[in-house]
């Protein structure tokens, strides 16, 4: 068998077009199905991830405010849009709604602290369901006037790590404040929230020169609903609308799709390339082996008039393959994770920094099958001319190569 | 012992053997010569089970051929034949040590100490020494058969089967391989050789392979050059096609 590596060798040596061409689609194949794989993987960990994360099964906004609503939800973007605080008690009484907090957003100003834009929204504390579980460090006490918890991404810049910024003074619109918790990061708008008592909220609206017509108590921003046990959160989302139509719901799947669409079309098409090219790979390995083996017609024939059987030559072919195919697919992994790597801020920049990464594990699960597979369609490729030409007779394969 | 019986092949509407039979005793030096495009290679290929027959029957040592299952088939033309084939037929991309290593490589083994030593010596007795590393390229076209017959010689084969080893050599050349295949043969390897070069005729038994059939040479009378124009030039001697043994 030592021998018939070295014969396999030698022919890869002496065909170097032959040999890059095929190691060359195998590995676009295989790179362009890295990629698609990865991607779409990260669309689905961010899509569950961020519903988790969300912690509220709907949320309502004012209808009015349309796009913002949905980039302050996503991205933390400081905007800010009111409706009538008698509304939560409204969705509350809707059939499937088990629980509401209602949360406050301020007009702010950017903040001297921080180095991206801060949101500032006051939650209310005795409801909330959306914030406190995501506490870095459980508090002992409710949260005071003068006191705020952050997002991972607020101050951790400023102050290094995250649990060194609790207990930390900051001014927010000329108020002092102290940290006295940290949310765990989440990839979401509240990486970049700053959260105050729902008191605080109003007190500062009422001071603040932003505001020409104060939002009083009665105003509120959105209200996180949590659903009852086995309803499901599409349909109470929908009765929400039809009972309440100056409120506009997002279920957290539905609002991370809308944001990944735009991915999820870039993978699609990832996912339909990487097909079209294996195919492509598999025929072109076809192809070149038929031609190769034609060629070297003579050769075969030879060695089987010195006794080499069908089996040999046919393994001969075969291995051949196999090495220009896992060449071409360890090369594929190598460039599609390389892609995926230097597309990671690309990508970011895209759909915002919701985005989820598969960890090293699903990486290298990925690679090692889509190397497999693309392996597997470049022997396929050479199956044919191989169990065609390992059937012909010793004589006519001699003469034929003449 | 090689028997050949009734071979009959056609290609297409060409009729090249047609009830054609020899027997090749074992220790036996065979010439057949004729013209060319006669089923001279045809014939030996068979012999050598490089193709099947479409009539008649093969038998190698009183087992027939034609009936082995294609392992079997392989296992033969690896351990009983060493086929010298007309063109140059080294393998390019490997040595001249290795080529002559390929019949071991295709049997079930890997070549071992022993195996080099053997290949070293047949290429000493060929006449090719200090040239095993260089490549079939490097060789001229004399030196390459003579590897070429040194492979043939590489698992001891009791049939060499030389289809016209020395049809496109100089006279000199062609001397000295017709004396290597005459030592082969005193060593006691059966030889069946097809060659236009008569004067060799006296070397064993000589057929002449005509319209299909095979007829005893008449001799050495006649010039080469009249048997490869045709078998028409040839002495009243032959006999009824196919009948020869
Ligand atoms: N595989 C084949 N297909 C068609 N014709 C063939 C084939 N092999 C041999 N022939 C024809 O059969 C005849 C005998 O060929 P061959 O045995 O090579 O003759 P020789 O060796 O005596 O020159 C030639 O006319 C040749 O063209
Ligand atoms: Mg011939």
């Amino acid at each position: 068998m030592r021998r018939i590596f070295y014969l396999v060798g030698q022919n890869l040596k002496r065909k170097p077009f032959r040999t890059w061409l095929t190691v060359g689609a195998v590995a676009l194949a295989c790179a362009v199905l890295f990629s698609a794989a990865i991607l779409s993987r990260g669309i689905h960990v961010t899509l569950r991830t961020a519903a988790e994360r969300l912690g509220a099964d709907i949320v309502a906004v004012p209808a009015s405010a349309g796009e913002d609503a949905l980039s302050a939800l996503i991205s933390g973007n400081p905007t800010s849009f009111y409706m009538p605080a008698s509304l939560e008690d409204a969705v509350r009484k809707v059939p499937g709604v088990r629980q509401t907090c209602a949360q406050v957003y301020l007009r702010s100003l950017d903040a001297a602290c921080c180095v991206a834009p801060v949101a500032l929204v006051g939650y209310d504390q005795e409801r909330d369901f959306t914030i406190t579980p995501w506490v870095l460090r459980k508090m002992a006490e409710p949260l005071r006037n003068d006191q705020i918890i952050v997002g991972a991404k607020v101050i951790s810049a400023v102050v290094g790590t995250p649990a060194k910024a609790i207990g930390q003074r900051l001014m927010f619109m000329g108020k002092p404040f102290t940290v006295a918790s940290i949310l765990e990061p989440t990839g979401l708008g509240t990486d970049y929230t700053v959260f105050l008592t729902m008191e605080t909220a109003y007190q500062m609206i009422q001071g603040s020169p932003l505001y020409t017509v104060p939002v009083k108590r009665d105003q509120i921003s959105t209200i996180l609903v949590k659903v009852a046990e086995g309803a499901n959160p599409t349909e109470v989302s929908g009765n929400i609308e039809k009972q309440l139509p100056q409120i506009k719901t997002y279920t957290p799947g539905a609002l991370m799709r809308s944001f990944s669409g735009q991915l999820q079309s870039l993978v699609d098409a990832l996912f339909t390339a990487g097909v079209l090219f294996g195919i492509l790979a598999a025929a072109l390995t076809g192809t070149l082996f038929t031609l190769s083996v034609r060629q070297r017609m003579r050769e075969i024939g030879l060695f089987m008039a010195m006794g080499a059987g069908r089996g040999l030559i046919f393994r001969l072919i075969v291995l051949e393959a196999a090495c220009l195919a896992v060449s071409g697919g360890l090369l594929g992994v190598i460039v599609g994770w390389a892609a995926t790597r230097f597309s990671r801020e690309t990508i970011t920049e895209m759909i915002g920094n919701m985005y989820m990464w598969p960890d090293t594990a699903y990486f290298i699960q990925v690679a090692v099958l889509t190397a497999a597979a693309t392996t597997a369609v470049g022997i396929l490729g050479a199956l044919y001319p191989a169990g065609r030409i390992s059937r012909i007779e010793p004589y006519e394969a001699v003469r034929k190569g003449e | 012992m090689i028997r050949l019986e009734a071979l009959g092949k056609r290609y297409k509407n060409v009729e090249v053997l047609n009830r054609v039979s020899l027997t090749v005793d074992d220790g036996a030096f065979v010439i057949i010569t004729g013209r060319s495009g006669g089923g001279k290679t045809t014939l030996l290929s068979i012999a050598g089970a490089l193709t099947r027959p479409d009539e008649g029957s093969v038998c190698i040592d009183e087992v027939d051929i034609l009936q082995l299952p294609e392992p079997e088939l392989a296992a033969l033309r690896n351990r009983k034949i060493g086929f010298v084939f007309q063109f140059p037929s080294l393998i390019a991309p490997l040595t001249v040590l290795d080529n002559v290593l390929l019949p071991v490589a295709f049997s079930d083994r890997n070549p071992n100490h022993a195996d080099r030593d053997f290949a070293e010596s047949l290429l000493e007795q060929v006449g090719i020494t200090g040239k095993n590393a260089l490549y079939p390229s490097q060789l001229s076209g004399g030196q390459q058969r003579r590897v070429a017959i040194a492979r043939a010689m590489m698992n001891r084969p009791s049939i060499i089967l030389a289809d016209e080893p020395t049809g496109d050599l100089d006279e000199t050349t062609e001397a000295e391989i017709m004396n290597l295949f005459q030592g082969i043969n005193h060593r006691g390897t059966t030889v069946v050789m097809v060659t236009h070069a008569l004067d060799y005729a006296g070397l064993g038994r000589a057929y002449v392979l005509k319209n299909g059939g095979l007829l005893p040479y008449a001799g050495s009378a006649l010039a080469p050059e009249a048997s490869a124009q045709g078998g028409n030039a040839l002495a009243p001697a032959v006999s009824a096609q196919g009948e020869v043994l």
